[in-house]
């Protein structure tokens, strides 16, 4: 059996399938794409994921893309604990957390997140070459956002309608983690796993909205989830900055 | 335990639960709400944040084991994972896995451009006509601040050029999509009849009319939609109509990705 995992970061989407992997306790040859260096558009790995996005996960020279998809295959193709609950009612819960964070909470923390770290890292390139370089990006809608994230050209209104989603969302968490131990139900699962790899920095992007007194089921549940040895042993995986973030949540209940 | 499925008119993920419950055969009492008219905000309906933030905006709710949810597919999901009846997903993993990154894909690029077109094309006049305090009504009942801006742009009429013509184009990618999956004389999408070939149906059946063009060259996905069409689960969520074309039904769905 062979399990390799094309990623980037321990963060967002590609942290969700490395994370999975290791709680599952998979050994898996990781192939660490710099994202900054537009390692995801280049002809060796468009040859395994013509779309061009990341992660991708071959295993038994067989692809897979779609990180949440992806991580419930994880948990189903492989031994190890279940990261998924047994109800059905739970299961659904789970799913509808994963699909909150990707498709509407996930991008307005990125939105925030590309402005103040992802374009500022890659502006500091030559222009022709990075025009050249996003030229080269399959998925048209990919194009522009990374046009936008690059000349920091998201609207006012853009910015202010994420800021909107992260309070409220931020406040949604805080409420379902009122009510129980984990996201989507009483154990631990892919809803976690998804929701830490877009919140664990959330101590310290959003220092006004997420802390031991505003929202103290929140700060319990991301140092719950970064104390795991598989979450350890995940985030030392990575090389940048942005990951090392995680270090926040070493900081004591206030 | 009997579940009570609060659905629209047959078409879109309605489409999907109706049918999705009669194929499980799911003890589930129905009963109809006009989405189009903002009854799942009315109050009738268990409306937690689950439901009224949902991602896929009006679309039916399924209350069972005291739960409110959501979203088509994974009630649909629920409900195969819960109930007895022929498995509606692949028992594969890896087969599993394509069909639910398959589902994602027309959850995301399919669906809220479908939802765009067939609300301009027939929601919109619905709206125009109605006096501003019911509008007004409807909309204030809406705990979703951006699928509450969503319903006032039909009815402002508020559709850009360049989103309609993205819309068109990923309508016609769908079915380029749907038209290579069928190659090699497949009857359904994933060996089995499963959840994608509901959704994927759902979405794209009232598309036909709208967008002509991207159904043309495509024999295979033709055939395909008479197929599901034709699904005895499929046919029973149909004559449960109350209009004569309920894939002209529509309201506001999931909102077109704000990155572009």
């Amino acid at each position: 059996m062979s399990v390799a995992l094309y990623h980037w970061e321990p963060n967002a989407n590609s942290g969700k399938p490395m994370l999975a992997l290791v709680e599952k306790g998979v050994a898996f040859e990781s192939r660490y794409l710099d994202l900054l260096n537009f390692d995801q558009h280049k002809p060796e790995y468009l040859a395994v994921n013509p779309q061009g996005t990341i992660p991708a996960m071959v295993h038994d020279g067989r692809v897979l893309t779609e990180s949440t998809a992806m991580m419930e295959y994880v948990d189903e193709a492989f031994d190890g604990p279940a990261l998924m609950p047994a109800g059905a009612a739970d299961r659904w819960r789970v799913r509808w957390w994963m699909k909150f964070m990707d498709q509407w909470l996930g991008p307005s923390f990125s939105m925030v997140g590309w402005s103040v770290f992802v374009g500022p890292s890659v502006r500091q390139r030559d222009p022709e070459e990075l025009d050249a370089a996003i030229g080269r990006i399959p998925l048209p809608e990919r194009r522009v956002a990374w046009r936008k994230a690059i000349s920091g050209n998201f609207s006012e209104a853009e910015m202010a309608e994420s800021k909107r989603r992260i309070a409220l969302g931020i406040d949604l968490l805080e409420r379902a983690l009122g009510e129980r131990e984990w996201l989507g139900s009483d154990v631990y699962s892919l809803a976690d796993i998804n929701g830490f790899n877009s919140g664990y920095a959330l101590p310290l992007s959003q220092p006004g909205l997420a802390n031991d007194a505003l929202t103290p089921n929140i700060m319990r549940w991301l140092r719950a989830i970064y104390a795991r040895p598989a979450t350890r042993q995940t985030w030392a995986m990575g090389r940048t900055q942005m990951a090392s973030r995680v270090s926040i949540l070493e900081s004591e209940p206030a | 335990m009997t579940a009570i499925l609060y659905h629209g008119e047959p078409n879109g993920p309605s489409l999907t639960v109706l049918a999705a419950a009669f194929e499980k055969q799911a003890p589930v009492e129905l009963r109809r709400i006009d989405l189009a008219a903002g009854e799942r905000h009315g109050g009738a309906v268990p409306c937690p944040f689950e439901v009224s933030l949902s991602i896929e905006g009006e679309g039916p709710v399924l209350v069972a084991d005291g739960v409110a949810m959501a979203d088509s597919v994974f009630v649909a999901c629920y409900l195969d994972d819960a109930g007895g009846g022929p498995a509606l997903r692949p028992a594969d993993p890896y087969a599993r896995w394509e069909m639910m990154a398959w589902c994602r894909q027309v959850i995301e690029r399919a669906a809220p451009a479908a939802a765009f077109l067939g609300t301009q094309a027939h929601l919109a006049p619905r709206l125009a006509e109605m006096a501003e305090p019911a509008f007004a009504q409807l909309t204030g009942a809406i705990a979703s601040i951006d699928l509450a801006e969503r319903w006032k742009a039909v009815r402002a009429g508020d559709f850009p050029e360049a989103q309609v013509a993205d819309s068109r184009a990923k309508i016609a990618q769908a079915v380029e999509r749907v038209e290579a999956r069928l190659a090699g004389g497949r009857k359904w999408l994933f060996g089995d009849f499963s959840i994608a070939d509901l959704e994927t149906y759902s979405w794209l059946a009232g598309m036909a009319a709208l967008v002509p063009d991207g159904f043309a060259g495509a024999p295979r996905t033709r055939e395909w939609l008479a197929r599901v069409k034709a699904r005895p689960s499929v046919a029973r969520a149909l004559a449960l109509a109350s209009v004569p074309a309920p894939q002209d039904a529509w309201a506001p769905g999931p909102e077109i990705n704000r990155w572009g």
